[in-house]
């Protein structure tokens, strides 16, 4: 069993390319020599900053054979008369590289044919590798590719090396312009000597003591040890940041992490502020006290195993305190400008080409805001939620958002609590970006809320009327996080808001933005609401799909409500009286469709179960209007379960499609009053019954 | 090492690799990739090297001289090899020892960043050089201009002299850098950059600038109109009219609407000075190729 490796050596390749092209490689290959008849072989996929590696243990020297059956002409036509073998017979048997007397026949639909089953020796394993190795690389894509030189070749980063060993021998290949050898190169500082790799499974290890370690888990092994001892060094721990440690382990070929001090007059700033310039710029961790609190301390990933000069800590202390100093001289101009003064420059920024500025949208958003405080008859004052609207966007124009687009609304929210905010407004500012679709807290203030409910709503609106609306995976504009924020702020603030309705203000308030056909626009976007809806009730409320159907059906213009009565649904739904309601309840909806309300004649009944029936519907709808005034649905839908005997019997008993016409019509009209009650708290027949409880 | 000496070192260092040493464009522009020995060289089959500093205005950029780390007015040491050889990587950090750097005792990592100009029409794929931590050069391989795909690819490095300058003398401010004969920064450029500061964002003429934009961008058509083109005067009259957007910019005078427009506005001629410049090439039978 011989092994392979291979490594392309390039120039440095994006952190966030690699771990996709490692997965890519590793699949492409796999399944490359799954196809050339090579079964169970694991390929592994390595990389640095500088290389990507394959490794495959376990080559057998020589593919396998494999056995085709060839079908040939017709018997009819493959042998003459005297039974001597024509031209196609000769032919076909040539083809396959067999003599004649070795063709078979074959008895198929169509007739008898010629047939004969040849083996396909195996080749060289190099020789497939030789082909199937240039095959998949040259396919690889990556997020942005690049020519380079005379531009003959297309990948990620210019390529410089080829080592493609199978043992200790070279497999001739040619990638990129490049020929395959065994000889590479180390650590660009530490041994940028060039050397040869005597076999396959030598690579790892010479490159190991070459100072480059290939193998991306180790990397993240060693990073994270060596944080936590510099962080203990320094009585600290590292404030987490799993993605920017990931981020690390890719930018290197080794793995190195120093500690640097930072002058503790900057710890003054927001923390927000000293993390993000510290990972934004520099993609350095900070450390922090057991209480959370920062400490002046960072780590600086490296791409080496020592500091021999103590050039590279004190480079990086240099570059960290003239980011630091830059961001508090943006946090001071910030502050000295206040934030009122930059209420007019809302006009100078684009939320959308067709739908204009910033302070248009405000402008929007504040209208929307105080008509639903209005419409839910909340205590707050419209004319401070439009000033509202346009103070909690200003820190898109501070120096401080403008270098951080991330610390959008916190700083809004530093800056107006720094100018002695009421917590009200500038807790709305922090918060109104939140919940990031159903993640996270709503935010903590009623301002907040209403802003970051119109907000939402505005978008949604101005989006679906120029006809972005999100289709498959494509939400550029993240709409379906925006819808998911709106339904998760309605529900959890407990407002009878009617997103139905809102969605038709917020368009209607676009004005002529909102294009030719409004009416369209906003049935548009309260379908794709009513889908957030029930996501909420399944992912969030956690009650099964079934249930979130048969409540959403009954309407959905009161969230709160809706939420109440899905837990109560999903708590019952699949007891034997709910399951049998469920079958009894699609044969009420299949009689009764399209048949309008009437009055129910007593005297015309016939049968007792009918009589029956009539009278615990009749208590049943005086129970159902008292549970639902006080939103009592376990006992609604305990009273709905009380009626599945006697809804039963009647099935059993009484036939409705009967021949008398007034009989019929009286027996409809009995089940169209239930049907009706019924459908003001959920739509049962939308109940799974089938063995599923989802 | 004084900003002087860096210049010259870097220079002497990239003309002793064949680079022509040429001199800054005699115009405002935000970048040392709209001089013409960039944007204009990088088009078309023929081999060329060339290294040269380019004052960059960048109005918006401006802090009245309060900003220890911004300048609206910075330098720039831009160097291009076309095609870009193979050792480009090696080419450049050896350069960095021509400025008393030793990569045996500094952490230098490239990491991605890629560089795009809507108004020239131009993108390419790169990294920036990270010395210790400090970005200290922006380096891209060009892959289109002015609308224009590329072949061959050049490298593009960019040396922002006054950060290295800082960085390199561990000052804490730009204007403490010494610029040369112990003279510092600041004594030769503070008060330009906060009178640049105050004429950007207070004084400046919004109807005058707009005028010569409109100007300057009928000049450029007609330039390029003319029969042959005439290519450099149309991209310089280009460039007056990405350098008047820039002021009316920093100015706020250009609404969110109008601004997406102007940038197409610069972008159209650009790439028509381009396409212009790789026909007036191929008339003149491209004569440096086989310069080399």
């Amino acid at each position: 069993m011989a092994t392979f490796a291979l490594e392309l050596r390039t120039e440095e390749i994006p952190a966030n390319a690699l771990p996709g092209a490692r997965a890519a490689l590793a699949d492409g290959l796999g399944s490359a020599l799954a196809e050339a008849g090579y079964a169970g072989l694991e390929v592994r996929v390595l990389s640095t900053s500088r290389r990507l590696i394959v490794l495959v243990d376990g080559l057998p020297a020589r593919q396998a054979d494999r056995s085709e059956r060839l079908t040939g002409p017709p018997v009819s036509v493959a042998f003459a008369a005297d039974g001597r073998p024509t031209k196609a017979a000769e032919g076909f048997a040539r083809k396959a590289g067999v003599t004649v007397d070795r063709l078979e026949t074959e008895r198929t639909d169509k007739g008898e044919y010629l047939a004969v089953t040849v083996v396909r020796p195996g080749r060289p394993t190099a020789e497939i590798l030789a082909e199937v190795v240039p095959a998949v690389i040259g396919a690889m894509r990556f997020p942005k590719m690049m020519r380079w030189g005379l531009g003959d070749h297309l990948f990620v980063r210019p390529v410089h090396g080829l080592v493609a060993l199978l043992d200790d021998e070279v497999v001739p290949i040619r990638l990129f312009g490049v020929a395959s050898g065994r000889t590479t190169t180390g650590h660009r500082v530490h041994a940028p000597a060039a050397v040869d790799i005597p076999s396959a499974g030598d690579l790892v290890d010479v490159l190991a003591e070459r100072g480059v370690v290939v193998d991306p888990a180790e990397r993240r092994r060693r990073l994270d040890r060596l944080a936590a001892e510099l962080a203990a060094g320094a009585g600290c721990r590292v404030h987490p940041d799993d993605e920017l440690v990931a981020e690390h382990v890719e930018l290197v070929e080794h793995p190195g992490l120093l500690r640097g001090a930072i002058d503790p007059a900057f710890l003054e700033l927001p923390s927000e502020v000293v993390v993000t310039t510290l990972r934004a710029h520099q993609k350095c961790l900070i450390l922090e006290r057991e209480d959370g609190a920062l400490a002046p301390f960072f780590l600086a990933v490296t791409d080496r195993r020592d500091d021999p000069a103590d050039l590279v800590r004190q480079g990086n202390e240099w570059v960290i305190g003239a980011r630091l100093a830059d961001a508090r001289f943006f946090f001071d101009e910030d502050r000295k400008r206040g934030v009122e003064a930059l209420v007019p420059g809302l006009e100078r920024l684009e939320f959308h080409r067709v739908l204009g500025s910033l302070a248009a949208k405000a402008g929007r958003v504040g209208e929307l805001a105080a008509a639903i405080a209005d419409r839910l008859g909340l205590a707050v004052d419209g004319s401070e939620l439009r000033r509202a609207a346009h103070l909690v966007k200003t820190d898109l124009l501070t120096s401080m958002v403008v270098e951080f687009p991330e610390l959008q609304g916190i700083m809004g929210g530093h800056y107006l609590r720094l100018e002695g905010a009421d917590e009200a407004l500038w807790t709305a500012a922090r918060d109104h970006y939140l919940p990031s679709g159903f993640d996270g807290d709503i935010p903590s203030s009623v301002i907040g809320r209403l802003l970051g409910a119109a907000d939402r709503l505005d978008t949604l609106a101005g989006l679906f009327a120029v006809g972005e609306i999100p289709s498959g995976s494509k939400d550029p504009f993240g709409l379906r996080r925006a819808a998911q924020a709106l339904v998760k702020i309605v529900a959890e603030s407990g407002w009878a808001l009617d997103l139905g309705a809102a969605a038709e203000g917020a368009v209607a308030g676009l004005g002529e933005l909102a294009g030719s056909a409004p009416a369209d626009t906003a049935a548009a976007l309260r379908d794709f609401l009513a889908e957030r809806v029930r996501r909420y009730l399944t992912d969030r409320v956690g009650v099964g799909g079934d249930a979130a159907d048969a409540v959403l059906a009954a309407g959905w213009a009161d969230l709160p409500e809706l939420v109440a009565r899905a837990r109560a649904l999903d708590r019952v739904r699949t007891s034997p009286e709910m399951r049998a309601l469920g079958l009894a309840f699609k044969r009420v909806k299949n009689i009764t469709e399209g048949a309008a309300g009437a009055a129910v004649d007593p005297g015309l009944f016939s049968q007792p179960e009918e009589g029956e029936l009539h009278g615990a519907s009749a208590e049943f709808a005086g129970r159902l209007a008292e549970c639902v005034a006080d939103r009592r649905f376990d006992d609604a839908f305990a009273a709905m379960g009380e009626l599945a005997e006697v809804l039963d019997r009647f099935f059993v008993e009484v036939l409705v499609m009967t021949d008398d016409e007034r009989v019929r019509a009286n027996r409809v009209a009995l089940l169209t009053g239930l049907r009706r009650d019924f459908m003001t708290i959920a739509d049962l027949s939308r109940l799974q019954i089938d063995g599923g409880n989802q | 090492m004084d900003l002087q000496s860096m210049i010259l070192d870097l220079q002497r260092y990239w003309a002793a690799r064949g680079c022509i040493i040429q001199q800054p464009l005699d115009l405002e522009v935000g970048a040392g990739t709209m001089h013409p020995e960039t944007f204009l060289r990088v088009l078309g089959p023929e081999p060329y090297r060339v290294a040269y500093v380019q004052p960059s205005r960048r109005p918006a950029d401006a802090r009245y001289g309060l900003n220890p780390f911004r300048l609206g007015r910075h330098l720039q040491l831009q160097v291009i090899l076309k095609p870009s050889p193979d050792d480009v990587q090696e080419l450049y950090l050896r350069s960095l020892e021509a400025l008393g750097v030793d990569p045996a005792v500094h952490d230098i990592r490239f990491e991605e960043d890629n560089w795009e100009s809507p108004t020239l029409g131009a993108w390419g794929v790169g990294w920036q050089v990270l010395l210790d931590g400090m970005e200290i050069t922006q380096f891209t391989y060009f892959q289109q201009a002015g609308g224009v795909e590329l072949k061959p690819i050049s490298a593009e490095l960019t040396y922002g002299l006054e950060r290295i300058a800082m960085f390199l003398g561990r000052k804490q401010s730009i204007y403490d850098v010494e610029w040369g004969g112990g003279v510092r920064y600041g004594e030769i450029r503070l008060a330009d950059e906060r009178e640049a500061s105050t004429y950007g964002f207070e004084v400046a003429d919004v109807e005058m600038l707009r005028r010569h934009l409109e100007d300057w961008e009928g000049e450029a058509g007609r330039c390029l109109d003319h029969d042959p083109p005439l290519v450099m005067p149309a991209l310089e009259a280009t460039l007056k009219t990405s350098h008047l957007f820039n002021l009316l910019d920093a100015r706020g005078a250009v609404s969110v609407t109008e601004r997406v427009g102007l940038i197409g506005r610069v972008r159209r001629n650009a790439t028509r000075a381009a396409r212009a410049y790789v026909a007036q090439r191929e008339a003149l039978g491209h004569p440096l190729l086989g310069a080399e």
